[in-house]
């Protein structure tokens, strides 16, 4: 009787299991959403980037960090529902988009590089009340209304106006002109190019471009700067540190081609700020004192780590590493939501084959075989439902097989017990013989099984992985059903009328035998 | 024919077995050779793939034609569930990898010429160096799994028994090997999963005839080893076959009925399993008869 309460305990423990398992599928999440899909079902993109070392910091775990946080930044700018950043064993980083069916677009924004310009800053844009006046960021334009009065462009080291903006009563167009001059003479006329949404001053008769509107990242006012003199390509070197007299600045130091243009363009515009300008953002605009060969310093930095992540910036494009694309994989929704179907009626069928042969075959153990199929497939789902690993293609196929692995736990068992009523033992003590011998078959076959899936799990890629971890999952809960919840509905049916027949266990006797 | 009663002699006829092995391997070889090695995807080579939707069934030669427009003649491509004219409206173009101007190039030619939806239903780029390092990972995995089971079975049964598994192992992958040689159809990463997979099913098929045997080496000092492993066979035959016909069950639905990717993974495991079967009863057993007979540890 001490056993009939501890099998009637394992079956408790696994309806409780079970219970766990249908509240995860069910309830927490719904039947539908219960197993979370890889992009190779729902569809979407993945993409593999893989660090190579530039810079002098290479490849640390904090510049990683700091990649996929900026790669993050730049992924809720698509705004991709559940975006993935993650990282794998050897330092790539793995990029899921669900739903985003234009990898090239998606890398074009991820793996963008930052643009470093310098050019000459005519001024900013500051109101009567010196208050800077900002580009709004929805229509690019200058955010002007009739509360801020009249708007001057004003040099910020000098504090001198530039000039003034009026709208022309007649165009509505936004003109720049000379300040407190009676005569007003046009400078330049603001306008949005529509290709680029660039706010440009142009020339209202040659339409030639004298500048571009940008914000300054310290003040946040509009301001003018003119035409590009030099690009970041230039650059050889950036560094943080600090001068001479204690301020942190980032010294740049540029190619042979580049000190040559600096010097140029340095000796050209003595006594005017030169703006540093990264992404579109005046970064810095230091006044030029003399000709500089050689190296340049930006300066107003506020804190060291802000001169670092600027050098990182200015060495190696915004990121700080430098990333191949590996890989990058779209696949439409369509194309994956066939892939599961088909898988699920493949499984669907091939379960009710498997169910049908089995009962055929054990009769009242084929129908053990049964529950325990049913049993396997719950704690499957519920344990896949509760951590939410994605489930692949090649996930597909694992669970299919280890489907096969679950009944082929059961066979062993049958079949030895089967072989020890023809040796003419009891039922029960067949039953227990049985389990006694297949067992050990068992554990050793799978374990097997598991050393494989532990290899594909720890050097697999990508979709393997999926499949490595629905292979050594369905082997470990395939080997508990049929060795433990298997058993225990066994021996409680052993002790049931009718049961312990040779009928019920499909067992057709030799004559000599009877 | 009454379940558990067989009595075939399977060890006597061991030469055959070895023959019957032999002769497949060696097919595969030579396809291997006739087809100038295998057909690998690119997760190995690197390179492009486009799955395109086209407005209406197309023949290759239609696409073949626009490809070639654009100096694009040697992209390789297939279509994808084809009718029986070889036409489909889904055709897969796998090129040496290209840059976004030249995808759209052709997206935009193919809808000019033949009309397609524009949105390839998958767009995959591999870095040629990436691939390298998918197969050397695979080739990990595979030692580093071949090595972990030939310890376990050391361990739980003798060295021989761990050799003959293997033995049994690498002849299942060089049967499944040879048949992706004959057939030249595409090796990917998938393919690997399932090969890796065989290795486990081999396995876990010769483990369940060994154990058998291993329970048995008792009665060899009276019948001889050779009867002993011909009786363990026969003792687990109607397992090995009722095994494998409840595996194929759900595989090979798959194979006729799965999407593409889906069917790639179940031809492996159907031959595999097919494979993996015939192994454990016709190869692996009688390997360690002959081991015996060589190095007598058990009456031969």
């Amino acid at each position: 009787m001490r056993n009939k309460k501890l099998h009637i305990t394992i079956i408790i423990i696994f309806l409780a299991v079970i219970g766990v398992c249908l509240y995860y599928t069910c309830i927490k999440y719904t039947i539908n959403s219960s197993i979370k899909l890889g992009l190779d079902l729902k569809g979407g993109t993945q993409i593999i980037l893989k660090p190579t070392n530039v810079g002098e910091e290479g490849i640390t775990a904090e510049s990683m960090d700091k990649a996929m946080l900026i790669i993050m930044d730049r992924i809720d700018k698509l705004g991709v529902s559940e975006p993935l950043v993650t990282k794998d064993s050897s330092n790539n980083i793995i990029i899921q988009l669900p739903g985003v069916d234009d990898p090239d677009r998606a890398l074009e924004i991820i793996g963008k590089t930052a643009q470093l310009e310098f050019r000459i800053l005519a001024g900013s844009f500051i109101s009567e009340e010196g208050l800077p006046v900002t580009i709004d960021s929805e229509t690019g334009n200058l955010s002007i209304n009739s509360e801020i009065g009249e708007v001057f462009l004003i040099d910020p080291k000098t504090g001198r106006a530039s000039g003034k903006l009026l709208t022309d009563p007649e165009t509505g167009d936004m003109l720049l002109v000379s300040p407190e001059s009676e005569t007003q003479d046009v400078i330049g006329k603001l306008s949005i190019k529509s290709e680029t949404g660039e706010l440009l001053l142009t020339d209202p008769e040659t339409k030639e471009i004298l500048g571009e509107i940008l914000t300054d990242s310290k003040t946040g006012a509009a301001s003018l700067v003119e035409s590009v003199l030099m690009t970041g390509d230039k650059l050889a070197k950036a560094s943080a540190g600090y001068d001479s007299n204690g301020r942190i600045i980032v010294s740049m130091s540029f190619t042979g081609e580049g000190q040559k243009i600096f010097e140029k363009i340095t000796s050209e515009n003595v006594g005017r700020q030169l703006a540093i300008i990264l992404d579109d953002n005046i970064k810095s605009a230091p006044v030029i004192r003399t000709a500089i060969s050689g190296n340049a310093v930006i300066e107003g930095i506020d804190s060291l780590s802000e001169a670092k992540d600027i050098a990182l910036v200015l060495q190696t494009g915004a990121l700080p590493v430098s990333l191949k694309v590996e890989e990058s994989s779209t696949v439409g929704p369509t194309l994956g939501m066939d892939s599961l179907r088909k898988g699920l009626y493949a499984g669907i069928i091939g379960l009710i084959l498997i169910v049908i042969f089995m009962n055929s075959f054990y009769r009242g153990l084929g129908l053990v075989s049964t529950i325990g199929l049913i049993v396997y497939i719950l704690i499957f789902w519920g344990i896949m439902s509760g951590i939410r690993t994605a489930l692949t293609l090649p996930g597909i196929a694992g669970i299919i097989l280890t489907i096969g692995m679950a009944v082929d736990a059961n066979v062993i068992i049958f079949e030895r017990i089967k072989e020890e009523i023809r040796k003419g033992k009891s039922a029960r003590i067949s039953i227990s013989e049985g389990f006694k011998h297949g067992m050990r078959t068992i554990i050793d076959a799978n374990v097997t099984t598991l050393i494989t899936a532990a290899a594909l799990f720890k050097f697999g890629t990508g979709p393997i992985k999926g499949f490595a971890v629905t292979l050594g999952l369905g082997v470990i809960i395939s080997m508990l059903t049929s060795l433990v919840f298997t058993r225990s509905i066994l021996f409680l049916m052993a002790g049931l009328p009718g049961v312990a027949t040779t009928k019920f266990l499909g067992v057709r006797m030799k004559r000599s035998n009877i | 024919m009454k379940p558990g009663s067989y009595n075939f002699n399977f060890v006597g006829k061991g030469k055959i077995w070895f023959i019957i092995s032999s002769v497949v391997i060696l097919a595969g070889i030579a396809g291997y050779l006739v087809q100038g090695g295998f057909n690998f995807g690119i997760d190995f080579l690197g390179g492009t793939l486009m799955e395109v939707e086209f407005d209406r069934e197309v023949s290759i030669a239609e696409v073949r034609d626009v490809m070639e427009n654009l100096d694009l003649g040697n992209a390789i491509l297939q279509p994808v569930e084809p009718n029986r004219f070889n036409e489909s409206n889904r055709v897969i173009i796998r090129t040496t990898p290209i840059d976004i101007k030249t995808k759209n190039e052709i997206l935009n030619s193919l809808d000019e010429n033949i009309g397609i939806n524009k949105t390839p239903l998958q767009d995959r780029t591999v870095s040629p160096g990436f691939g390298k390092k998918i197969t050397r990972n695979a080739l990990i995995a595979i030692g580093v799994s071949i090595l972990g089971i030939l310890i376990y079975v050391w361990i739980r049964f003798e060295l021989r028994f761990g050799a003959t598994a293997i033995f049994a192992l690498v002849h299942d992958v060089l049967v499944t090997l040879g048949v992706y040689a004959i057939s030249n159809r595409e090796i990917n990463t998938a393919t690997i999963a399932a090969i890796l997979t065989i290795l486990g099913y081999s396995l876990n098929d010769t483990i369940v005839v060994f154990d058998r045997i291993r329970e048995n080496t008792s009665m060899a000092r009276k019948l001889g080893y050779a009867q002993v492993v011909n009786n363990s066979i026969n003792k687990t035959l109607t397992r090995s076959i009722n095994t494998s016909v409840t595996t194929l069950f759900p595989i090979v639905l798959l194979l006729i009925a799965g999407s593409p990717a889906l069917k790639d993974f179940a031809f492996a495991l159907t031959i595999g399993i097919i494979s993996g079967t015939y192994s454990s009863i016709f190869f692996a057993s009688p390997i360690l008869v002959a081991w015996n007979s060589r190095f007598p540890k058990y009456k031969k």
